[in-house]
């Protein structure tokens, strides 16, 4: 049963309409997405569900019905939840940074976590939806004239800035990167004039390589310089990338076969279960694999554009627009990451990658996607439920 | 609160179209973006695919080296110098250890002596690469490996097992010419570099040794072998996941090297020095092969395979009779009465007459008096030689000049090194006058004659060595051609230089044989050499030459050596072929201050290794069987005053040195 305009009142409230409503292609897409994510977590531990395949999977599943459950929540409570949500994750961060809350993990490099006794998170996940529910709060209070250009913008660029900031003083560079383009994203599908985009991208050419010489931390300029260069310190810096690209070039046309691939096998690739589990599989399936997994990818964002583009309301159309724009971010970073297109970052493949923050995250956003989707025809007043 | 559609026309439409342009905007990029990656993906997959596969599998496969067993060496019957036995060590890596100070705890309490090296084995463990086996202790005996073997479990990174060790059987009996190995140095790696030759990677094996002296350094390269090369796969730690038996190759052993020497020979040799220093060199006179060329005192070679501590080392390097230096071919001494000889040849090639009488009383003069060791009265040149009268010699020689002299004596052997493929020999000084003229003294550059009556009884700054004493008194025996010494007999079975022809000596038979029935008289009755030299092997009897070397200028003093420190003691040579009536061997001696005389230290030794050489003989003992041991009458208790005997140490006197089975199996104990 379709639910249009023409539906009788209140058959669109009741739970099995709204299931209905629920986008199975996208979530038959994640899930295969995320079930590949499973199976090479299981080759790379040599054929075992322990220490990271179960997890995943048990994650995925906890989360897929945290996303179902999310896309029956109506809109105007995420409306209402914006600031707020977004202030607590604000909060969170400057937790991090001034109380003995924040820890470092070893080696980690970037005081990035929140230690609340019962719980260990990281802030810096939390911020991208925080950041996207208020930004689309504050367009969908906002005319047209003024998201394209106006003094009014100050207030969506200090949203972004304050939270890029103190996440790039911890310093997580790959989040607080991530951060930044998903704001700007943002404010390019709300409408941002494009002669301001110009004047942006002039501005962020200029001012990047003097940052990249004299505002980083000695390991973050390392990265950057080896991606320019992997070869000049093959077992140093530059192993990561060398190493992801024999494995990706490797994999040949059709791979190496399931479980087959020497260098996520035998421990060649690093960081194979996280940051670099894409080149597991295209070492494994080879292009046809990895090329099937990027189609994915691609439907996944477009179906969810697809659904941003219905909607009623501009809140929930700039909030799916945003949670989709963060995913392809993630996507596109990540791949050109692995094959050696992109610095180091520590940015992860969604889904594929392990790791319970990310998927969450990505998840969460998903299920406002697929809320927008349920309640395309919802309408949400300006100025509505300031609170 | 609700959710019924409330529309908004003013402001909204003009959002949603921007924002549906941007949205496609957004899709499009991202198209774009997928659209790079797949290019990037399909450039590597695809293009690139062979040159990253290869890429992965120089990751994946690693060779492991597995050290070469290294080649035997033989004597000449087939028995192991120097060999390989199993030795059992232990390894310890520390990637697999949880805890290295801990491990060496436990592993403390069943190897004991590993708490003493705890610092050095330390050190060692961090130097290595984390997942390389570093051995922390060798040459465990079978308890211990068991013991080791048996907690293995209970020692993660801990290991136990067996490689092959060099070893040399006869301990130092064959130090110097078969020398010994060692683990290769930094020197060792600089060499290949020096070189511009790639550094063969088997060095870095711990269990690898390099030959460093003697045959194991010369036949280095025949010796060592082929490293073979197990294909193994191994993880991003260099751990090894799997072996592929397929693509592993075998060590091929190194090459079996055949000396000439003879086991027994060499071994009764060095028993005969006892705490005496020096050399002897016994030699085939028609062949060449060496039999024997040992120095005394030696060392134990063994000690050096792993490395000898300094506590050990330093004694051998400081004893003064100097275990380290080769005697036989590197020790150079002044060959002293022995070379009385090499006079004779000369004048007799220059015309001289064997029977000129020449009338010793007591001394020589040519501007001051040179003393002869008795009054011999009229005597022609066999009875001089019998009685080793200087006063004959120096007459020849002065009348002849020193190049005469320095002639002959290049012709039979001196002042060369001869090529027996090892290092380590000294030519010695066979002075002549174009040798004065590039040294002169105090800037004379004159040969003044007052020097030629001590050259011509080999004294002066003639210097001879044993090799070339043998090599002299074998061409005296053999009477017709300049045999040249050979040590190597074969290489992995070919023959070397088996084949040689060898140059007349320039010299007519008949002198030579003046002065072999010279010697005869020496080793008979009323020779110098008489009491020392009786083989008691019936009619196989030796002949030879005694010769004391002064090492050192009288003066005045008493010529004694008695009650002297050993340093100031001269030097005792003594040189020999037997038998008489056919000469097969020739043996050479010099005993380093032995003292006065060479019938006294030099020739007793002589005797017992040349017993050993015929007894060795098929030949000789087929002779022996038909003639018996009958001894000839003249040399009544010819045993009776033995000086070996007498001078010999306890260990040697307890052995009775006449016994004609003197052979047999002898470690000596490494000097203290």
């Amino acid at each position: 049963m379709t639910a249009s305009a023409l539906t009788r009142p209140g058959e669109r409230d009741r739970l099995s309409t709204k299931l209905s409503e629920l986008d199975w292609r996208l979530i038959a897409l994640l899930s295969v997405v995320a079930m590949t994510g499973t199976a090479m977590l299981y080759s790379i531990a040599g054929g075992q569900w322990q220490p990271w395949a179960i997890d995943h999977l048990l994650r995925f599943g906890a989360m897929l019905l945290v996303m179902i459950g999310l896309a029956m929540v109506h809109p105007k409570w995420f409306f209402r939840a914006a600031y707020p949500l977004y202030g607590l994750v604000v909060v969170m961060v400057l937790m991090i940074e001034f109380t003995p809350l924040g820890y470092e993990p070893a080696g980690a490099g970037a005081k990035n976590w929140l230690n609340l006794g019962f719980i260990r998170i990281q802030p810096a996940e939390f911020v991208k939806l925080g950041l996207v529910l208020a930004l689309a709060r504050w367009y969908h209070d906002h005319t047209a004239q003024e998201a394209r250009w106006s003094w009014k913008l100050i207030f969506p660029v200090a949203m972004i800035g304050v939270p890029f900031l103190l996440v790039a003083k911890q310093p997580d560079l790959g989040s607080a990167m991530i951060i930044g383009l998903t704001g700007a994203a943002v404010m390019f599908v709300a409408g941002l004039s494009w002669k301001v985009i110009a004047a942006g991208g002039v501005a962020a050419l200029v001012t990047i390589p003097p940052f990249v010489m004299f505002g980083m931390h000695e390991y973050q300029r390392n990265r950057v310089l080896t991606f320019l260069s992997p070869e000049s310190d093959p077992s140093g810096t530059g192993y990561n990338i060398i190493q992801s690209k024999i494995a990706l070039g490797s994999g040949g046309l059709l791979g190496r076969g399931y479980g087959l691939g020497s260098q996520s096998q035998l421990e060649f690739l690093p960081e194979r279960e996280t940051d670099f589990i894409f080149s597991t599989v295209a070492e494994e399936f080879g292009f046809v694999g990895s090329f099937a997994l990027l189609a994915c990818y691609i439907a996944i964002v477009l179906i969810a554009l697809r659904i941003a583009s219905l909607a009623h309301s501009h809140f929930a159309r700039i909030s799916a627009a945003g949670m989709t724009a963060f995913f392809a971010i993630f996507v596109l970073i990540n791949g050109a990451m692995v094959m050696g297109l992109a610095p180091v970052v520590g940015v992860p493949m969604p889904l594929l990658s392990y790791g319970g923050s990310s998927m969450m995250t990505i998840m969460i956003g998903f299920g406002l996607v697929l809320s927008t989707r349920v309640h395309r025809y919802a309408e949400l007043p300006k100025g509505y439920g300031l609170v | 609160m609700s959710s019924e559609p409330s529309i908004f026309f003013s402001d909204v439409n003009e959002r949603q179209g921007s924002f549906l342009r941007r949205t496609f905007v957004v899709g499009g990029l991202t198209a774009i973006g997928v659209t790079a990656l797949t290019v990037r993906l399909a450039q590597l997959q695809v293009v690139q695919a062979e040159e990253y596969a290869t890429l992965a599998s120089q990751n994946q496969f690693n060779f492991r080296l597995v050290p070469p067993p290294r080649g035997r060496i033989l004597d000449r019957n087939g028995v192991v110098i120097a060999g390989n036995r199993p030795s059992f060590r232990v390894l310890v890596v520390r990637d697999e250890t949880k805890d290295l100070d801990q491990t060496l705890d436990l592993l403390g309490r069943l190897l004991p002596d590993t708490v003493d090296r705890r610092r050095s084995i330390i050190r060692d463990v961090n130097a290595a690469p984390r997942f390389a086996p570093v051995p922390v202790k060798t040459d465990l005996t079978w308890e211990e490996f068991a013991r080791v073997n048996l907690y293995a479990n209970e020692l993660p990174g801990v290991m136990a097992d067996m490689n092959e060790a060099r070893y040399y059987p006869f301990g130092g009996s064959f130090a110097h010419v078969v020398g010994y190995v060692a683990k290769p140095s930094d020197r060792d790696v600089q060499a290949y570099r020096d070189r511009n030759e790639e550094v063969p990677q088997i060095l870095y094996n711990p269990g690898f040794r390099i030959g460093r002296t003697g045959v194991e350094k010369a036949l280095d390269e025949d010796l060592r072998g082929v490293e073979g090369g197990n294909r193994v796969e191994v993880d991003a730690r260099g751990r090894v996941v799997a072996e592929d038996v397929g693509g592993s190759r075998p060590a091929v052993p190194g090459k079996e090297i055949v000396l000439t020497l003879d086991a027994d020979v060499q071994n009764r040799a060095l028993e005969v020095f006892g705490e005496e220093a020096g050399g002897a060199v016994v030699m085939d006179v028609r062949t060449g092969d060496i039999l024997c060329m040992v120095s005394a005192p030696s060392f134990d070679p063994n000690l050096f395979v792993n490395g000898i501590p300094s506590s050990m080392y330093r004694p051998l390097a400081d004893y003064e009779r100097r275990p380290l230096l080769d005697k036989a071919i590197y020790g150079t001494f002044a060959p002293g009465s022995t070379f009385k000889p090499v006079t004779g040849l000369a004048a007799l090639k220059r015309g001289a007459n064997p029977e000129r009488r020449i009338v010793c009383n007591g001394g020589y003069y040519l501007g001051r008096r040179f003393a002869c060791h008795a009054t011999h009265g009229s005597q022609n040149m066999r009875e001089a030689i019998k009685n080793s009268c200087n006063v004959y010699f120096m007459t020849l020689g002065v009348e002849m000049g020193p190049d005469a002299i320095a002639e002959a004596a290049r012709e039979m052997g001196f002042g060369q090194e001869f090529d027996i493929g090892i290092d380590g020999q000294r030519e010695g000084l066979v002075p002549d006058r174009e040798w004065r003229r590039r040294n002169p003294v105090r800037g004379d550059p004159m040969w003044y004659p007052g020097e030629t009556p001590s050259y011509s009884i080999g004294q002066g700054a003639l210097t001879v060595n044993a090799l070339q004493l043998a090599t002299y008194t074998a061409r005296l025996a053999n009477g017709r051609k300049a045999v040249l010494p050979r040590l190597i007999k074969s290489i992995d079975g070919v023959e070397q230089g088996g084949d040689r022809a060898f140059a007349d000596l320039p010299y007519d038979p008949a002198h030579l044989q003046v002065l072999r029935e010279g010697m005869e008289m020496v080793t008979d009755v009323g020779g110098t050499g008489f009491r020392n030299s009786q083989l008691g092997l019936g009619a196989v009897r030796m002949a030879g030459k005694t010769g004391t070397a002064q090492s050192r200028n009288y003066g005045s003093g008493s010529r004694s050596g008695a009650g002297r420190p050993w340093a100031q003691k001269d030097h005792n040579l003594f040189i020999a072929y037997a038998p008489i009536d056919n000469p097969r061997y020739a043996v050479s001696v010099i005993v380093q201050h032995g003292g006065l005389g060479g019938g006294t230290a030099g020739a007793p030794r002589a005797r017992e290794i040349m017993k050993v050489v015929l007894l060795k003989d098929d030949e000789i003992r087929q002779r022996l069987e038909r003639e018996g041991f009958a001894e000839t009458p003249e040399d009544p208790g010819a045993h009776e005053s033995d000086s070996l005997a007498l001078n010999a140490a306890p260990a040697q006197a307890a052995a009775p040195a006449a016994e004609p089975a003197g052979p047999r199996p002898y470690l000596p104990a490494s000097p203290q």
